[in-house]
């Protein structure tokens, strides 16, 4: 049974619009003129207990206000939405006892102390009995690895560190479902790593429904089984993660910085070359028509490497891929409605 | 009824010590603010001291009474946002949709934001109320007892007026100024002695600017015991609670989330 489910929910704002300069504040103020943006577009999804999905797509997708109405924290303009049962605008207390969340650019441990006492001041936000609210963090300290953080105020802390803490202060309560919008956002590589193995160490240990907004495709490949893009307020894709990384993860970005000077007779088979600098090149690469580590072999008998990274597409790219993919969409600005999904399939996706 | 109540007053409690915990983390900060409040009070009473040096009295109110009205506004106002520090950034938070953190945990929105926050400069608010309290020379208890009853009263109509106009961003995009601008009126027309006050003027200060509740009110309270004259503040008190509930809870409809990065402190 769904434990998440989004009818043709919609929700429009109102924006001030405002020419440039100060004639245009002056004009603004005389006789304000608002645009009705549609945020989301009539999405529809259900999600079952213990399902992690990935819902990305591009900053201003809609991915933000979709996870807000459903944490109950914006009203929709239409459309019906329910979790775990309840109607999240409606209910929103009640449903906040069965649901964490953690937004990425919003923190809610307290800046100045350490994380400890926004987990003292959590045990009383969920009123949780105190022997079972210690053994709880103990579990949560444990598995996010934040044990000789506890004392440090926030402040001092790293961003990655940060982000572990935020996740341990929203899974207190054990709540069944955990709405993580982009925590990987300005992580470095190795802080997204571990914070993607703690998040599927606590899904694997919990069967936890996680709901997880990302403008990063790095995040959809490490932790879901089901991903949905999301494009202007609608769902242009929804499968599993296995189909999407078929179809449109296949691209990799390999930057490579050479210990001396690019050889003049540089050049690489079955792969595109993007960039050419003095030190170093940027090559893009389809990995169904050549592995990566073949190319990295290739690479490393040009000259000594001191430095290779290995990136995916950027999400615009992606995106634009999916559009290209199924010609009956159409990329922004079309004054066609574009179709609800350019490949989606009713049976949620389980591995 | 009354365990839900012991709840809510102990998870306030909590958030006000942690508050205290997170003030103290920066105390020589602290200090100075606190300090630096007690002085710009200071200040603004000289000018009531000179005045008295020349006239006797003014519409009633000598410098006791004086003393009675300064006390009795700086102690509320201090109160008030000792424990309600975010009830003059509503209007902010509101405007720039920082609300997010407060609707996502199962606590009434309205107390949890408002209790989140303390402001150090009302430390020296509190201190100068205590200390202006003790140049009045009413040291008998039933005239403590209504003093510090006024001021928590008093406390509540000030959070409460600051977080109602507050809640105007919800309406109106941005009441930032407004907010900052109308309760400098409050605070302004309750420091001086209502009798000055005639007509449509008086009226608006029993209405839409309780000033009148804040200062001069209150000061008739404790001089002349009055339990009615206080059973009429508690009830304007009620009022602003139940006015800034309902404004509240209409406004939070219209509320946009915004993508601001913020912190709690």
């Amino acid at each position: 049974m769904p434990v998440v489910v989004l009818d043709n929910l919609h929700k429009t704002f109102r924006v001030k619009q405002k020419a440039p300069g100060l004639r245009g504040s002056i004009r603004s103020l005389v006789r304000a003129e608002w645009n009705t943006v549609e945020a989301v577009k009539g999405v529809s999804l259900a999600l079952d207990e213990g399902d992690l999905l990935a819902f990305i797509g591009p900053n201003g997708a809609g991915k933000s206000t979709t996870i807000k109405m459903l944490t109950g924290i914006l009203f929709p303009t239409g459309g019906q939405a329910q979790v775990l049962g309840y109607v999240p605008w409606q209910q929103r207390r009640a449903l906040a006892y069965h649901i964490g969340s953690v937004f990425g650019q919003k923190p809610q441990l307290w800046y100045h102390l350490p994380p400890q006492d926004t987990f003292e001041l959590f045990a009383h936000i969920y009123e949780l009995d105190r022997t079972a609210f210690q053994k709880r963090k103990d579990f949560l300290v444990e598995a996010l690895g934040i044990g000789d953080w506890l004392a440090t105020p926030v402040r001092k802390l790293s961003l990655g560190q940060r982000m572990r803490c935020e996740i341990a202060a929203s899974l207190l309560h054990g709540p069944r479902i955990l709405f993580l919008d982009e925590p990987t956002i300005g992580l470095d590589v190795i802080a997204k790593q571990q914070l993607r193995e703690a998040i599927k160490t606590l899904h694997d240990a919990e069967n936890l429904t996680i709901f997880l907004t990302s403008h990063d495709a790095g995040d959809v490949e490490s932790l879901c089984k089901r991903v949905i893009v999301i494009n202007h307020g609608q769902v242009i894709f929804d499968d599993r993660t296995s189909a999407l990384k078929r179809r449109f993860l296949r691209r990799k970005i390999i930057g490579v910085r050479f210990g001396e000077p690019v050889p003049d007779d540089f050049s690489v088979r079955d792969a595109t070359l993007l960039k050419r600098g003095t030190w170093g090149v940027k090559i893009e690469l389809d990995t169904h028509v050549r592995p990566v580590d073949d190319l990295i072999k290739a690479l490393m008998s040009f000259a000594p490497v001191v430095d290779i990274t290995v990136e995916d597409p950027p999400m615009e790219q992606i995106i634009r891929e999916i559009y290209q993919a199924d010609e009956s969409v159409q990329i922004k600005g079309s004054p066609e409605p574009a179709p609800a999904s350019a490949e989606r399939q009713s049976e949620p996706a389980a591995e | 009824m009354l365990k839900r109540l012991r709840v809510e007053a102990g998870f306030v409690g909590k958030l006000v010590r942690l508050n205290l915990a997170s003030n103290m983390e920066y105390r020589a900060t602290f200090l100075t603010q606190a300090i630096g409040m007690f002085i710009n009070n200071g200040i603004y009473f000289v000018f009531w001291l000179l005045f008295f040096d020349r006239f006797e009295e003014i519409r009633g109110y000598q410098i006791e009474q004086i003393f009675l009205l300064f006390a009795i506004v700086a102690l509320g106002w201090g109160l008030a946002f000792t424990f309600a520090g975010n009830a003059p950034r509503l209007a902010q938070m509101v405007a720039e949709g920082r609300l997010d953190y407060y609707l996502t945990l199962p606590r009434p929105v309205l107390p949890h934001l408002l209790f989140t926050r303390m402001d150090p400069f009302t430390m020296g608010d509190l201190t100068f109320g205590v200390i202006a309290y003790l140049f009045t020379g009413r040291f008998d208890v039933i005239s403590i007892g209504l003093f510090l009853a006024c001021a928590v009263l008093v406390a509540v109509i000030c959070a409460s007026f600051y977080a109602t106009i507050g809640c105007l961003s919800f309406f109106v995009g941005n009441a930032t100024q407004w907010s900052f601008g109308l309760a400098n009126a409050l605070v302004t027309f309750s420091l001086y002695p209502l009798g000055l006050f005639q007509g449509g003027i008086r009226l608006v200060l029993f209405t839409v600017i309780p000033a009148a509740f804040v200062g001069g009110v209150p000061v008739e309270v404790v001089e002349t015991h009055s339990l009615m004259l206080l059973g009429a503040l508690a009830g304007a008190a009620a009022i602003s609670v139940l006015v800034l509930n309902v404004v509240f809870r209409i406004g939070l409809r219209r509320y946009e989330s915004g993508s601001a990065i913020h912190v709690n402190i």
